[in-house]
């Protein structure tokens, strides 16, 4: 029997179904420097019954390489409305988020540089899927400040995606995530970014989903398909170099989680072309998500550091090194 | 107090861990082209040092069968097992129950180091001819051997040179025509460390990080796969236990326990009556079994082995005391081939510099208030106590033994004075203080006590063994220094057991001698009267049944220990005693 992958079109403006249906809108941003990274994600959980209003949650996380993680509560008020690429032409670009009190903020003009890959969907469970969409290339220019900190003029370069779909944390298991961006010129599109993709659910082994692509100047050149990825770590970043967030989860008693990898090499390769990535993770903050389904809450690392990209692609040698965000995320049914 | 290879004689000393026997032929680059039995022999003789655990369980496999191997260079090997030992040679045995044949697939598959290690020996892949529950056995024999063996750093190193300097009997590697490295096609053999467009394969060869992170000086962390294309790993979920390699491993925790000495001896004066006595007594130190025990306790129970490194460096101190003050109690003139401390400096210094040190250590033992905090500083003075309690307790009933020129009739009776002389310091005590550390109390400390308790005796009564026999063997000396010193071994129990009366008046009238009465004739004398009783061959066979029994009480008491790379390590150590080379 093939899952119910949900209503029709890969991210229909269609009611939540339930209350596992999900959607969300994520953000990532760094400074060339590494300074400065900024990261959001506004989701809205289903409901079930007849007057059933979707839950929306909004957290923003800025990371300085000073003062260090800030991060909101799962309450950042967004204004005027969420940015996003996949609806250019009616959004504006410019976006405010902010904690309710003494939390981080940032305002931000936002502007893609690029094009967003095809929609790709991670089946898993009995009737679950995760679909999701991503574009690099992101620039955001505006402020940021850190928790009660003064307003930092910046210049980012990031990653949006947006995701829909109907799981629960459990089923899912986890992913590895992430995405490099070449140092980009005043203008325009990065020379290259890469953004990889590996969700592993919670059963049958063989049925990861996952993938690599390579955009160049903002197009997509390459898309590494699952079977033809490669994904290792190596080591343990330092429990002192990861930090629980938001602020309420170290007041909630949250449980340990696994250890987060220090090292993370993926390989992939098709034909003659082959791109390997190798990040070195230098900080990590846990976000701390409650599950529906279970005691055990689902952990997103948001790790930091820098990455090493090499390959040879349609005939060309690539190489750059650049500031990477990598996502680490699982543990709902572990921790 | 344990001996400690102190001894009557100068020269060289071994060492508690130091490998038997002469170096098997390994590859060498600058020697002549390795054979393959010449590296599976080299394999297998880092194995039994590097990892006993390894060794023991493939020993067990094998049983009483022999191998005879064939590799792909026209060489032949020949495998067997001996108790928990693994003997290796180089050369066709006269008969064999099982033939194994290594060709180039067979290389390829099982020791191939260009992918990771497979997790099963795949039918098929390793040509076993023999009757079918023997073949069965090998199988198993051979999986722990090539698949456990394969993730050593060690071993790796053997692998690869063999292969580079053999690649024709390697095959190509799969896909090795279309390869292409650095924007050139690699048609034909690839040598592992040239392919990298594998992940785990990069973390290995092409970005090496060095050598492996070391977690507190005591355990390492290898790369893992998450996706292979094929399978898929968590990234959340427990990594499996590596194997630690004994020696690497052993080495690091003594050289940081031994930085930590040095930190807590102070500059001061008077140091060249006593500073620095104290300061030069360490550089004497053996490869580390105490501190690695004490360290991998404490990561066993989950605690940082960082926080271990001080009270190893206590109990190193209190050993070195301990030491100097036997040394006089038995009059020993050298201790690791050089003069003992009262030799070279008079009694009285001596005595006050073995007071010095154990003084240093009940201060580094109270230092750890300031990062272990009261409750578990309480905990290991407590445990420091103990242990010194038992070791004074054990030195006197051995001393009283000579004083009184008596040998006890039953080995129980060496059991206990073996426990509590050498047993508590050498192995108990520093578990049990590594897993306060870790925050253990009470009854939980208590794990290790009998499975320690029979280690401990197996590797004096082994100790002892080395001491008649190993010299003679590796140095073509004789120093019999336990003898000259009329130590109650259980060679001499056993011998005064089983001798008739004629001997037997003769025997203690030697041992009634004082010591310096005693002459090398009479120690020779002594010796040949084990030989001729057996004596040496029954406590052979003694400490590796005592040794057995102290690892399946390992494995019985610390089942609630979760399987973590501090637990590995101890159980290491464990069957290190099985395995030992005698």
């Amino acid at each position: 029997m093939l899952p119910n992958l949900g209503p029709v079109g890969p991210f229909p403006d269609a009611p939540l179904g339930d209350h596992l249906e999900r959607r969300w809108l994520h953000y990532a941003f760094r400074s060339p420097s590494g300074d400065v990274s900024v990261i959001a994600n506004l989701s809205t959980l289903g409901s079930s019954g007849p007057a059933a209003v979707g839950q929306s949650m909004s957290i923003l996380l800025v990371h300085d390489r000073e003062a260090g993680w800030h991060s909101s509560q799962f309450n950042a008020s967004v204004t005027p409305r969420a940015w996003s690429s996949f609806g250019a032409s009616k959004s504006p670009s410019r976006m405010r988020i902010s904690s309710p009190t003494h939390g981080p903020s940032v305002d931000l003009r936002l502007t893609r540089t690029g094009r967003p890959c095809t929609s790709q969907c991670a089946p898993f469970g009995l009737d679950q899927h995760l679909r999701w969409q991503s574009e690099p290339g992101i620039r955001a220019t505006g402020v940021t400040a850190a928790s009660g900190g003064d307003e930092r003029p910046v210049r980012l370069v990031g990653y949006h995606e947006r995701v829909r779909g109907r799981w629960g944390w459990p089923d899912l298991g986890g992913w590895v995530f992430g995405f490099v961006n070449d140092t980009p010129a005043p203008s325009g599109p990065p020379a290259y970014s890469v953004v990889f993709t590996l969700i592993t659910p919670r059963d049958n082994a063989d049925a990861a989903t996952g993938s690599v692509m390579l955009w160049r100047s903002g197009r997509l050149v390459r898309h590494f398909p699952r079977r033809r990825i490669d994904v290792a770590v190596s080591g343990s970043l330092s429990r002192d170099d990861v930090h629980v967030l938001p602020p309420l989860a170290a007041t909630l008693g949250t449980a340990p989680t696994a250890e987060v990898p220090a090292r993370l090499v993926i390989v992939a390769q098709t034909g003659d072309d082959r791109l390997c990535i190798d990040v070195d993770a230098r900080t990590a903050g846990r976000i701390v998500n409650s599950s529906e389904l279970g005691l055990a809450p689902f952990s997103v690392h948001e790790v930091l550091g820098p990455a090493v990209v090499t390959g040879h692609v349609g005939g060309r040698q690539l190489g750059f090194t650049a500031g990477a965000v990598v996502e680490f995320a699982g543990g709902a049914h572990a921790d | 107090m344990p001996t400690d290879h102190a001894s009557t004689s100068p020269g060289p000393q071994r060492a508690a861990t130091d490998s038997d026997g002469p170096e098997p032929d390994g590859p060498d680059s600058d020697g002549p082209e390795p054979t393959g039995a010449d590296v599976f022999t080299a394999t297998v003789h880092e194995l039994t040092q590097r990892a006993p655990a390894i060794v023991a369980a493939a020993a067990a496999e094998l049983g009483a069968i022999s191998l005879a191997l064939h590799f792909g260079d026209g060489t032949a090997g020949a495998l067997s097992a001996h108790r928990s030992r693994l003997i290796a040679a180089a050369h066709s045995p006269a008969s064999a129950d099982v033939e194994v044949y290594f060709d180039a697939r067979a290389m390829n598959l099982i020791f191939d180091l260009a992918s990771r290690p497979i997790d099963e020996v795949l039918p098929g892949s390793l040509d076993v001819r023999g009757p079918r529950d023997q073949v069965l056995a090998v199988w198993r024999a051979m999986r722990l051997l090539s698949q456990r063996a394969a993730g050593l750093r060690a071993v790796q190193e053997l692998w690869r040179s063999y292969r580079d300097a053999s690649p024709h009997l390697w095959g190509k590697p799969p896909g090795a025509t279309n390869n292409v490295i650095d924007g050139t096609a690699a048609d034909g053999w690839a040598a592992p460390r040239d392919t990298g467009w594998r992940a785990l394969d990069f973390f290995d060869h092409r970005q090496p990080t060095g050598d492996r992170p070391l977690v507190g000086g005591t355990v390492a962390s290898a790369p893992r796969s998450l996706w292979d294309g094929t399978r898929a790993t968590g990234w959340w979920l427990p990594e499996p236990v590596a194997d630690a390699d004994l020696v690497d491993v052993m080495t690091a925790c003594r050289d940081r326990v031994r930085r930590e000495m040095n930190r807590l001896i102070p500059d001061r004066q008077p140091k060249s009556s006593l500073y620095e006595l104290i300061r030069a007594y360490p550089t004497r130190q053996g490869k580390g079994l105490r501190p690695t025990l004490t360290l991998a306790a404490c990561a066993a129970f989950g605690g940082r082995p960082d926080d271990a490194v001080r009270v190893a460096a206590a109990l190193e101190l209190f050993h070195n005391g301990f030491l100097i003050h036997d040394d006089i109690a038995d009059e020993s003139t050298h201790r690791r081939g050089r003069p003992t401390l009262h030799t070279e400096h008079g009694v009285g210094l001596a005595v006050n510099a073995g007071d010095g040190i154990n003084l240093l250590a009940v201060d580094a033992v109270l230092s750890n208030l300031e990062t272990l905090g009261l409750a578990r500083t309480l905990g290991l003075i407590h445990e420091v106590l103990h242990m010194c309690r038992e070791t004074v307790e054990g030195q006197a009933i051995e001393l009283e033994w000579i004083r009184r020129a008596t040998v006890p009739r039953s080995d129980q009776a060496y059991y206990r004075m073996s426990t509590k002389k050498t047993g508590w310091y050498t192995c108990i005590s520093p578990c049990r203080l590594g897993a306060v550390c870790a925050g253990e109390s009470g009854p939980a400390l208590d794990v290790f006590n009998e499975a320690f308790r029979w280690i401990g005796i197996a590797f004096q009564i082994q100790d002892d063994v080395l001491n008649l026999i190993g010299e003679e063997a590796l140095y073509g000396k004789e120093p019999l220094g336990d003898l000259l010193e009329g130590k109650r071994t259980v060679m001499l129990i056993h011998l005064m057991r089983t001798a008739d009366d004629r001997d037997r008046a003769r025997l203690a009238e030697l041992l009634a001698r004082p010591r310096q009465g005693r002459a090398q004739e009479d120690a020779a004398e002594i010796l040949a009267a084990m030989q001729h009783y057996g004596s040496i061959d029954y406590a052979i066979d003694l400490a590796d049944r005592l040794a057995r029994r102290g690892t399946q009480r390992f494995e019985r008491d610390l089942r609630a220990v979760p399987e973590n790379e501090g637990k590995a390590l101890l159980r290491q150590i464990a069957n290190y005693v099985t395995t030992r080379p005698l």
